[in-house]
């Protein structure tokens, strides 16, 4: 993905979070995480990157 | 009510309603151009506070063109990057693209009211074209069927009445000029203030841009610092929601905030506070730039958010833009059509620099929760996986292309035959001149320059210096042969290091035509001496064009 597609994702992600309000914020994230999650084969890709995003959530 | 205008007394060519670094660069580069005017400024001399600090490379080649570039560059501090921390760990570290080869740098460091002075001193090169009247405002503005009348107050409350063929309104955010003619900013105001404290302090770091989101010295906050200068440190830092602005800008509540941040980052030396200021993100801008006889350039037209550093700098730009067309309308060589292709070229440019700062305003002052969640997630996530450092980047101002080479202007123009489209930025490259010149921008700025690229091809006698007005430098073309090796002579430069080649995608033959400004015009993959003609005739109205007779190969 290059610079400015990550910049245009973020800025929609950002916009479809403030769109559904604070409240449904997590379950948009959560439903777009099971979506990503679909796309890719490899389970331990994903495992970890779960464990990663537990981890800096703590921070 | 103040005096009238004499009956008989000659009008104001051009009035340039403020002076500061837009209004004294326009007044500075239209006196280059043979075109007399004055500026007047609500202050009594050169801004307090150093304001905007960072110039960028487009807008050291715009104070070139004005004659201020040198005193800039050996005051400035120049930079070319800068890095971001998230908490304590370093998480972006970014350069702007350079070439060890540049006439300037990407970006110099250095405060406003330096910028003012060294402008205001190019101004001498030409003399009694420009004057500057100082503690002098703008009380009153009526545009007439032909020229605008000024209503001016000085110091000594004294008022008169002026009278102009031609106003600019150069006054800032707080533009008098917009306020007389009833106009207002359209667009966006973000709720995010960040507190701005100049700061003497010696220090021997790097010249960068520095960022810290959620340091231990001021958590949750985003603190920002640049050096000026004299030991100046800016230092720019968010509000927390909820603070009132007033306040925040005390120095018990700012002083020790700094003083806090400068012991985690080791900077340990005596200092003290210059200047405290505050502001908050504006995307605003004017529908239109030109209202009749009286235009908008810099902050009196548009308001950008800071991040990006698009403000000054894309006021100058306004001044490149504006400064050729506004000479060759007054000298009465183009029609007063040229000046709308200003507004639509600038507007272009604000719509622009507005989506780029607005994108940067959303990292650094986040609007809602959304993007604050956003942003929380990327600094931890930029820690551990730099694919999502670029979002950190903060974009600084670069030039802005325009779409077409003229808007409303029909040309026979390009065949297409060449890299660059029309109302691209004409690129920078390093030459071998026959004087003291290095670089290819420095032939522009004046009037049109036609590049040949070609290792023998021949100029046309009268496309190697061409003027087309006695009165003014504008309407003049100037052609340069772009030869790849060789010697050089005064209408010769050697691309020695294939730089201009290269940029301009140039084979054996192609010809560009620049605008003053150092836009595309037209450009041809074989030299069209006629069709060049025919492209200024569009632009310069025919009366000026009488000595224009471009045969190919009668020349040198």
């Amino acid at each position: 993905m290059t610079d400015q597609d990550l910049d245009r994702c973020y800025t929609a992600l950002s916009d479809a979070l403030a769109a559904v309000g604070e409240e449904k914020a997590s379950l948009l994230l959560a439903t777009l995480s099971l979506s990503l999650i679909v796309k890719e084969s490899d389970a331990k890709i994903v495992l970890d990157l779960i464990a990663q995003a537990g981890e800096l959530a703590r921070t | 009510m103040g005096e009238g205008p004499q009956a008989g007394a000659p009008r104001l060519p051009v009035l340039i309603v403020g002076g500061g670094p837009v209004g004294l660069s326009l007044g500075a580069l239209l006196a280059r151009y043979g075109i007399a005017s004055r500026v007047i400024e609500a202050d009594a001399a050169y801004c307090q506070g150093s304001r905007a600090i960072c110039i960028s490379r487009r807008s050291q080649e715009i104070l070139g063109w004005v004659g201020a570039d040198r005193p800039l560059n050996a005051k400035g501090l120049p930079w070319t990057g800068g890095r971001s921390y998230f908490r304590n760990q370093e998480v972006l570290h970014f350069t702007m693209p350079t070439e060890p080869t540049e006439r300037f740098a990407p970006m110099v460091n250095i405060q406003q009211y330096f910028v003012e002075e060294y402008v205001h001193r190019a101004q001498d090169r030409h003399p009694g074209l420009c004057t500057v009247t100082w503690s002098t405002r703008a009380v009153a503005t009526r545009p007439m069927a032909d020229s605008v009348e000024v209503d001016i107050e000085g110091a000594d409350g004294r008022r008169e009445t002026l009278s102009a063929q031609w106003v600019v309104a150069c006054d800032g955010a707080r533009s008098a000029v917009r306020d007389h003619l009833g106009l207002s900013l359209e667009g966006t105001q973000y709720d995010g203030r960040y507190v701005i404290v100049d700061i003497e302090q010696e220090s021997s770091r790097p010249v960068e841009r520095l960022a810290w989101f959620d340091p231990p010295s001021n958590p949750g906050s985003t603190v920002l610092m640049h050096r000026q200068p004299d030991n100046v440190w800016r230092v720019d830092y968010q509000i927390r929601d909820g603070e009132d602005p007033v306040e925040a800008v005390r120095p018990d509540q700012v002083l020790p905030r700094v003083q806090s941040h400068l012991d985690m980052i080791g900077e340990t030396a005596p200092w003290k506070p210059l200047w405290i200021s505050a502001y908050g993100a504006k995307c605003l801008s004017l529908r239109s730039y030109r209202h009749g006889r009286v235009l908008f350039a810099g902050d009196a037209a548009h308001l950008v958010p800071i991040f990006g550093v698009r403000g000054l700098n894309s006021g100058l730009d306004d001044v490149g833009n504006l400064a050729w067309k506004l000479a060759l309308v007054v000298d009465g060589a183009s029609s007063d059509d040229l000046l709308d292709t200003y507004s639509s070229e600038r507007v272009h440019a604000t719509r622009e620099n507005i989506a780029y700062a607005a994108k940067s305003t959303e990292f650094m002052a986040p609007p809602n929760f959304a993007f604050e969640l956003m942003r929380q997630a990327t600094l931890r996530l930029a820690c551990v996986d730099p694919r999502v450092q670029s979002l950190i980047n903060p974009r600084q101002s670069s030039q802005i292309s325009y779409p077409v080479a003229l808007p409303g202007v029909g040309f026979p123009g390009s065949d297409g035959g060449a890299a660059l489209r029309p109302g691209e930025p004409a690129p920078e490259a390093r030459v071998r001149t026959a004087d003291d010149r290095t670089h290819l921008t420095q032939y522009f700025g004046g009037g049109f320059t036609a590049l040949y690229f070609s290792d023998t091809g021949s100029i046309p006698v009268a496309a190697t210096q061409l003027t087309l007005s006695s009165r003014q430098t504008v309407a003049s073309l100037t052609t340069v042969r772009v030869a790849r090796n060789g010697g050089t002579d005064a209408a010769t430069v050697v691309d020695f290091m294939g730089e201009a080649w290269h940029r301009y995608g140039a084979r054996d033959g192609t010809l560009y035509l620049v605008r003053p400004d150092g836009y595309v015009l037209a450009c041809w993959s074989q030299p069209d001496w006629q069709a060049v003609a025919v492209v200024l005739g569009g632009i310069l109205k025919r009366q000026a064009l009488p000595n224009l007779r471009l045969q190919e190969g009668s020349g040198s």
